[in-house]
């Protein structure tokens, strides 16, 4: 047992060592947010700023960026597209874990080759454009290439297929369970740890996403977060880079909040998850007593 | 009980979904009924139409829609049109029109240009304009003939047809460079005496010597040699160029002549002797915003001609005026108006970018919002920001003035020139011409070609012109290079399209 | 149940005519139709959002033009695909790619494993929570921001290594921008940190589901812990790695296009290790825009992976189908 003790020491010394690893540069990030930026053109980043600013919070907090809206928006967008997400591809992956589906091999291929290949932006635009009419709606930031991933349904057709027991599933029909039964009452309890991971991504795919709005989304009033903060982020890199633009780039971004900003942009993305994991933990916790104690 | 409680809460978000989609949905179409209603009033004969217009931004204006609504209430009762604005960020903007204009949405006047002005119309973005501009358009000819001139507007035409109408403003400008006041007086350094950029050597060894913190020269967008390439020749696109002491039309390899040559070794001779920054190749911040800072003495720019002191940065600046650059196709064609193929109505797209170009009050709308609340006028084209209100704060601000139409019919703002537009308007049209003024380079041809030159020229190009590299080694290494991703092919396309047009022009 | 067990010693009967497993399949469609019913939503959902736009890849073999569209523009053939190959640096941006892949998908997921495998060995719950949370924070950053932090670090005059390490160990700095022989290592380093905990929750979850009667029946047989994690932990999360790796090869020749043009700040002396098929297209169609060219090479990189994938498939599952994608 002493040993034991030894152990865990180890471990966690191994542990922290790796977070601080992940850590410092986001404390990097979070410090650089706060210093004003022409300490930054001059000196340079620093791990403790000399003058603390929050110049680039109070312009982006000010009200003309719609901030507050945008929140709203992600908030919105990202419960709603977890849910479904995760509901369709549970329901997806679930059948092409059981032997006795039909056509299941020919199904993961069908699945596996949409990871590998796509119409390309344009055609898909299209279809979304005039078939569906999703451009500037909630939908475009929910539906299209978000909403289930082949990546999520492979991985979770895995964990059906090893952590489920398979004489629970028999056991089960002998009893005469219905199979939409079996999945609500028996394979969803169990499978809390992979819920909660697929949760997790579904959860940082559609915060962080931006693609969505910067393709389908030119009303303002249906900015999420990351569009609206990526919108920012494109539009300095552009303008300072552009030959077209010349000075006109430069005197347009002037009035930015350029180094600092970029800064805050991303701190204050990552605010609201560092929130939202205690949550998706509990989904781990709740796998653990189900798999009983351990060592 | 868990099952259950599932269930209700996937239903309740779906059902919410659906409201929320079916009142965003309800809203647009609410909107267009009330434009329809309101048709009937005016007398005109036309039939009521909706036009988009779209447009870069780079931040964005919370009153658009307000804005949007005044320049209505002016299209409606002219050309019984009302406008919807689309702006759209800078860097997606060209995605942006690829997408929307790849589909059927409407969209009846945009910005064109920045760059891809040709291949835009070789791939049919856009309608043709001439017809429409003879018929419905005369007000935008007669604007181009009283202010710039009109060799401008035609020298965007593409296959003797026009696809674009330039942004009237300013053209004419001197690639300078800009120097700090308070240095340039504390060193005592004679700016006028500065003819040619062999004379800035001893003016960069005084700042080196004497401000340590301070860089001599920084590079203004991608390298230093970006805007100062021009003193010696024409660039034309995928690293050909003109050759300034060439009378004729002899397209070459930019990289394999003497003028650049004598260009990269000044660079390279500043940035050994350290009068540029070690990391300025990569570095984001360019010139403008080193000087912001107060880390940069000077950077090249270009600038209008009658300007000598410069205060953009919020520095006061010297302007050394080196020479003047002659107005080139590239210069034109970066922003202009043109009509996408979407368009619902051309005749009508046609007469709302006429008063684009002679509307006073549109213009100015577009550029300032709403006089009381965006803006109070000083005099009668003076404008300054309502009290409480500034350039940083303001609802409508887009200082975006080079963009919209007619630049030269905007307010000034408070300690703006008030002649500038007079002298804008004289300065272009008496202003140097390039001699490929109004040659426009077809690049399918060559498609292959420019995309294996492009990433050769990311190798060394900024790296050259930064004087990271040195030119004797690594030019040689670069023109070899070039020659295997195609140089020579893109070379002789462009002689060949260059002589076809200069005969054509004759 | 007897019919059941009929299905299941059929299906392994894999020299069974077409027709008759069809019938086999078609049998099974019908009785647990409740399945198919389940997965309907999903497979409609793929069918709209990724096989619909399809047919959209024939402009790869177009010349675009917005007037005529993607079906009357005119046919050019491999016209579009010419540029891909048509420098030396092709060889270069194909070597980077897979290389560099190939670093990425071993280091990952090896460092993913050890990471999850000691975090389910820690016995403070809070601890673990608090560790998963540190390390999946880096995730989400974007590489824009993330070429900050970078450049934070090794800028030449005021980066943290440069103005404060280096002096400190009595080395002279490093003009990190423009020497190539760095960025191997740096590159790999920024996607390990940004990768390790996205991959190491994959295995974790994995780990928490396995079954508690093995690790207590190895322990009743007297195994240590190395012994239960070498004996019934690694061959518990073979399934996974075996489907991670398989997916990450199908992408072989896609790379991080923020690592490798944003984080070396597109700085052009670094190309012959940063430039990658991804930041090779772009460069080559900035001034262009073409779409024809630009799906012409999503086309290739697609087609590529494809290949790769359904070989190694085949490997895999000749060995185990279970650690087979399908």
């Amino acid at each position: 047992m002493k040993s034991n003790k030894l152990n865990q020491i180890i471990l966690n010394i191994f542990m922290i060592s790796l977070s601080v690893f992940c850590l410092i540069p986001i404390w990097l990030l979070f410090s650089a947010s706060l210093t004003d930026d022409s300490e930054i053109i001059r000196n340079g980043y620093s791990f403790l700023p000399k003058d603390i600013s929050i110049s680039a919070y109070s312009y982006l907090f000010d009200g003309s960026l719609g901030i507050m809206n945008a929140y709203g928006i992600t908030i919105l967008v990202t419960i709603i597209g977890t849910v479904t997400g995760l509901a369709l591809t549970a329901m997806l992956a679930y059948p092409l874990s059981r032997f006795e589906m039909p056509f299941k091999n020919t199904l993961a291929f069908f699945i596996f080759f949409t990871m590998l290949f796509n119409g390309g932006l344009v055609p898909t635009y299209l279809i979304y454009t005039n078939i569906f009419e999703i451009k500037n709606s909630l939908w475009a930031l929910i539906v299209p290439s978000l909403l289930m991933n082949g990546y999520f349904i492979i991985l979770m057709r895995t964990f059906f297929a090893t952590s489920i027991p398979r004489p629970l599933i028999e056991s089960a029909q002998i009893d005469g369970a219905k199979e939409w039964k079996i999945f609500y009452s028996m394979i969803i309890p169990l499978s809390t740890p992979v819920f909660g991971t697929i949760g997790l991504f579904y959860t940082l795919l559609y915060w962080n996403d931006w693609n969505n709005g910067l393709i389908y989304i030119t009303d303002s009033h249906y900015y999420s977060l990351q569009n609206l903060l990526n919108r920012i982020l494109q539009d300095i890199q552009f303008l300072q880079s552009s030959t077209q633009m010349g000075n006109k780039g430069d005197e347009l971004v002037a009035n930015l909040p350029l180094g600092s900003m970029r800064m805050a942009i991303a701190c204050i993305g990552i605010v609201p998850l560092l929130i939202a994991f205690p949550f998706f933990q509990r989904f781990f916790v709740k796998g653990l007593t189900i798999g009983s104690v351990k060592g | 009980m868990r099952k259950n409680a599932l269930k209700t809460v996937l239903f309740a978000i779906m059902a919410l979904t659906l409201v929320i989609t079916a009142a965003c949905n309800n809203g647009k179409s609410g909107n267009s009924d009330t434009t329809s209603n309101e048709s009937g009033e005016t007398s005109s004969d036309l039939k009521p139409v909706n036009l988009v217009v779209a447009f870069p931004m780079v931040t964005d204006q919370k009153d658009m829609e307000l804005v949007q609504n005044e320049i209505s209430k002016i299209t409606k009762e002219k050309i019984n049109a009302t406008v919807k604005l689309v702006p759209i960020g800078f860097g997606a903007y060209s995605q942006q029109k690829t997408l929307m204009l790849s589909s059927n949405e409407q969209v009846d006047l945009m910005i064109s240009g920045l760059g891809t002005h040709s291949q835009d119309v070789a791939k049919g973005l856009y309608v043709e304009l001439d017809d429409l501009l003879e018929k419905k358009g005369k007000g935008i000819k007669d604007a181009f003939e009283t202010t710039i001139g009109s060799d401008i507007l035609n020298a965007v035409k593409i296959k003797g047809k026009t696809y674009g109408i330039p942004v009237i403003r300013n053209m004419a400008q001197d690639i300078s460079i800009l120097m700090r006041k308070d240095l340039v007086e504390k060193y005592k350094i004679d700016a006028s005496k500065i003819k040619t950029l062999d004379d800035l050597d001893p003016i960069f060894k005084i700042i080196k010597e004497n401000e340590p913190n301070i860089t001599p020269i920084a590079k203004s967008s991608n390298s230093i040699l970006t805007v100062l390439n021009g003193i010696n020749g024409e660039l034309l696109g995928d690293g050909t160029g003109l050759s300034n002491k060439d009378p004729g039309l002899k397209v070459v390899n930019w990289f394999e002549t003497e003028e650049n040559a004598y260009l990269l070794n000044t660079v390279r001779r500043w940035y050994q002797a350290g009068y540029i920054d070690k990391d300025s190749a990569t570095s984001t911040e360019t010139g403008f915003h080193l000087m912001k800072a107060g880390k940069a003495f000077s950077y090249p720019n270009l600038i209008d001609p009658w300007f000598n002191e410069d205060s953009s940065t919020g520095r006061e600046t010297v302007v050394v005026h080196l020479k003047s650059a002659p107005i080139a196709t590239s210069s034109i064609n970066s922003f202009m108006w043109s009509m996408a193929k979407n368009t619902v109505n051309q005749e009508r797209a046609m007469m709302l970018l006429e008063l684009m170009y002679t509307d006073k009050d549109v213009v100015n709308l577009l550029n300032y919002g709403i006089e009381g609340k965006h803006y109070v006028k000083v005099s009668d084209d003076i404008i300054d920001f309502p009290e409480g209100v500034n350039a940083s704060n303001s609802s409508y601000f887009p200082a975006q003035v080079w963009m919209f139409g007619n630049s030269l019919l905007s307010y000034h703002l408070k300690g703006e020139d008030p002649e500038v537009h007079v002298k804008a308007a004289a300065a272009t049209k008496n202003a140097l011409k390039s001699k490929v003024l109004g040659f426009n380079f077809d690049s399918e041809p060559v498609r292959t070609e420019i995309a294996a030159v492009t990433n050769v020229m990311n190798q060394y190009q900024v790296a050259l012109e930064t004087g990271m590299i040195d030119p004797a080694t690594k030019v040689p290494d670069f023109n070899k290079q070039l020659k295997a991703a195609g140089m020579d092919k893109i070379i002789a396309e462009k002689q060949k399209q260059l002589d076809a047009w200069a005969v054509s022009n004759k | 149940m007897k019919n059941e067990v009929a299905y299941k010693s059929q299906a392994d009967h894999s020299k069974m005519k077409w027709t008759a497993k069809l019938a086999l399949e078609l049998r099974k469609a019908k009785r647990y139709r409740a399945l198919v019913f389940m997965a309907l939503p999903g497979l409609l959902y793929l069918l709209i959002n990724n096989y619909l736009p399809m047919f959209g890849v024939v402009v790869a073999f177009k010349n675009y033009n917005f007037t005529k569209g993607i079906l009357g523009s005119e046919w050019i053939g491999f016209e579009n695909f010419k540029y891909l190959f048509a420098t030396k640096d092709a060889y270069i941006i194909t070597r980077n790619t897979i290389l560099y892949n190939f670093l990425f998908i071993a280091l990952t997921t090896s460092a993913g494993i050890g990471t999850a495998i000691i975090l389910n060995e820690i016995r403070k719950r809070f601890l673990t929570k608090m560790y998963q949370t540190f390390i999946l924070l880096p995730h989400l950053i974007s590489m824009v921001i993330v070429a900050y932090l970078v450049l934070a670090f090794l800028d030449v005059e005021k980066g943290f290594l440069n103005n404060t390490l280096l002096p400190m160990l009595g080395i002279d700095p490093i003009s990190w921008y423009s020497e190539t022989k760095y960025w191997p290592w740096i590159l790999t380093l920024v996607s390990l940190w940004k990768g390790i905990g996205n991959s190491c929750i994959i295995y974790f979850a994995a780990i928490i589901g396995i079954d508690n009667e093995y690790y207590e029946a190895a322990r009743i047989d007297g195994a240590n812990r190395w012994r239960q994690i070498w004996n019934i932990t690694i061959p518990s999360i073979m399934p996974y790695v075996s489907i991670m790796t398989l997916l990450a090869i199908g992408r072989i020749f896609y790379s991080d296009f923020g690592l490798f043009y944003q984080v070396p700040l597109n700085s052009g002396l670094l190309s012959s290790v940063t430039n990658t098929i991804d930041t090779y297209v772009f460069r080559a169609l900035m001034t262009m825009g073409d779409i024809g060219m630009s799906s012409a090479a999503g086309l290739y990189q697609s087609f590529v992976g494809f290949i790769l994938v359904v070989v190694s498939n085949a490997i895999v599952s000749r060995k185990n189908k279970d650690n087979a994608l399908y």
